[in-house]
């Protein structure tokens, strides 16, 4: 294992976002309090309470996942498409790394921005709404979890992606609305059973809740489901990123 | 003794274009070595095997006796990649990319410090460490990413045009400092379009064309064996015993015109001076023409470098 290699990819990786802050963390920051201002304190006085908890309070576990994943996702993505678009992609391939190192450095690099993001949505909602939370530690834990798997699928994604225009078709066709569908804003008991029912199938969905029952102890979802479901995909987008690494597509002639 | 690097019967095709059919290269350790081809030759996809940047169909190719895929963590130490295309990095200055650089081989921050400034400094680039990439011009571009090649100070350092786009005054500095890596032991695979760079340079170079290897040597024997070198003597007072005084050369005769043909003019002329004056003949105008390197290239390609 090439420790120092790892190492040094890690750190770039991470480097790299914070060298960017006002891309790459600014922007959660400020749409998540837009959100909890116009969305939490102007509809709070017509929904008053989902499950027992004030409107403002409800939506906030959701912006934070929607900002983890997002800037998990977006971090391996545009990174990895950026070194292939800038020629800097060989000085890695052609270094002694290996495909499970360089993935690694690439998945710990988005997951690092996923779980800064999250977390400091975390303390703006704590401060701007007085919001409990129920266990730290394991909110910080899904947050991080979450983080991973969706580094993985901004990795696979980056690898495949050829241009900003693909990526950005990914994350507006499929990211956002699917985030904004798993129940940030709303719980999928006030939707139809048809809508209901269509929820499950969106893998957000028990991301959203699992993050809500670590922080308010309510879920649509089974909580010990939203951990099998992160789980999985973790284990799972981890690996086939590693193997399409390993495979050369896109990126090896 | 081992060679630094191996090629044997390598083979590799993209899509729809065959792109080498069975190349053999040996270079050994401490050699400059000179890869010459038109474009589209095979050069770049050779290197990219060697470096793990493209996967061969067939072959064997090894660095100091080891498999470039399955010992690829030692190969691949021992080699420095100075691109033709310049990387280009938008977040970190100068000496943190090179401290990135040696942290993939697996050297520290710590360790690489001194390596880093050397470079640094030798290569001209000492005020422009804390500079972006994009603020370099093109030849310190160019110095940036032989610095990046040496960070890890490998024995092998493969340069893939490394003059392109620089002016004659670096050219020549950078030429010096290859001679000098050369002297301190190192083995370096050049490709270049500049011919008279490669026949200055090198110890030994292969013509590779469609593929194929056509021709190795070095320089001097290449050209000597298959360039046309001759000398051209124009006289006047001859007689008819002049062409028994001349039977122990090559040549042909229009009026007081003589062309002999010779591998060495240089070292021939003395004699033909010696003889034709003895036979009595006024010398009025001596030509010597020598074949280059790239009237080799051009015989065996059928084509310009550049083609």
């Amino acid at each position: 294992m090439n420790w120092v290699g790892l190492w040094t990819l890690t750190s770039r990786e991470v480097g790299r976002f914070f060298s960017v802050y006002r891309q790459t963390i600014i922007p959660g920051l400020t749409s998540s309090v837009l959100y909890i201002l116009i969305f939490g304190f102007t509809l709070e006085r017509r929904i008053s309470e989902i499950d027992g908890v004030p409107y403002t309070l409800f939506i906030i576990p959701g912006l934070i996942m929607m900002n983890t994943l997002t800037n998990a996702t977006s971090n391996s993505a545009s990174s990895m498409l950026q070194m292939k678009l800038l020629g800097q992609l060989p000085d890695l391939l052609q270094a002694p790394l290996s495909s499970f190192e360089i993935s690694l450095a690439y998945i710990i690099g988005g997951m690092v921005r996923g779980t800064v993001n999250g977390i400091l949505i975390l303390l703006v909602g704590v401060g701007l709404s007085g919001m409990p939370v129920l266990d730290p530690v394991a909110t910080i834990g899904f947050i991080m979890l979450v983080s991973w798997a969706f580094s993985s699928v901004g990795l696979l994604l980056g690898q495949m992606a050829e241009t900003w225009d693909q990526l950005a078709t990914m994350q507006n066709f499929f990211l956002t609305p699917l985030s904004f569908l798993g129940g940030i804003f709303y719980s999928i008991k006030m939707l139809p059973d048809w809508a209901q029912e269509a929820s499950f199938f969106n893998p957000i969905y028990y991301m959203i809740n699992g993050l809500r029952y670590t922080i308010l102890g309510i879920s649509d979802s089974a909580p010990n489901t939203s951990l099998v479901v992160a789980v999985f995909m973790t284990i799972g987008f981890t690996l086939t990123a590693i193997m399409l690494m390993e495979n050369g597509k896109k990126i090896k002639q | 003794m081992t060679a630094a690097i191996s090629i044997r019967n390598l083979k590799k095709s993209y899509e729809d274009t065959v792109a080498l059919k069975g190349v053999d290269i040996t270079i050994g350790d401490g050699e400059f070595f000179g890869l010459l081809g038109p474009n589209g030759a095979g050069k770049t996809t050779t290197i990219n095997i060697l470096t793990g940047l493209v996967r061969k169909n067939e072959g064997d190719t090894k660095i100091f006796g080891k498999d470039t895929v399955k010992d690829y963590r030692f190969t691949r130490s021992q080699v420095g990649i100075s691109a033709q295309e310049f990387t280009q990095d938008w977040f970190f200055p100068l000496d943190k990319l090179l401290y990135f650089q040696a942290g993939y081989y697996g050297i520290t921050q710590g360790k690489a410090k001194d390596r880093v400034d050397e470079l640094l400094s030798k290569l001209g680039l000492e005020e422009k460490r804390e500079s972006r990439l994009r603020q370099l011009s093109g030849g310190m571009k160019r110095r940036f990413q032989i610095a990046k090649a040496l960070v890890h100070d490998p024995k092998i350092l493969i340069l893939d045009e490394p003059t392109a786009g620089v002016d004659v005054e670096l050219r020549h500095e950078l030429w010096q400092y290859f001679r000098e890596l050369h002297e301190a032991g190192k083995t370096i695979l050049l490709t270049t379009h500049y011919i008279e760079e490669a026949e200055m340079l090198c110890d030994n170079v292969a013509i590779i064309d469609k593929g194929r290897l056509i021709t190795e040597g070095s320089p001097k024997e290449l050209t000597r064996q298959l360039g046309k070198a001759g000398i051209t003597i124009n006289v006047t007072d001859t007689d008819s015993e002049l062409d028994s005084c001349l039977k122990n050369f090559t040549y042909t005769r229009e009026d007081g015109r003589l062309h002999f043909t010779t591998l060495d003019p240089e070292e021939a002329l003395p004699n033909i001076i010696n003889t034709l004056t003895r036979a009595g003949c006024h010398i009025q105008r001596v030509e010597t023409t020598k074949s280059s390197l790239e009237d080799v290239f051009l015989s065996l390609t059928g084509k310009g470098i550049n083609e």
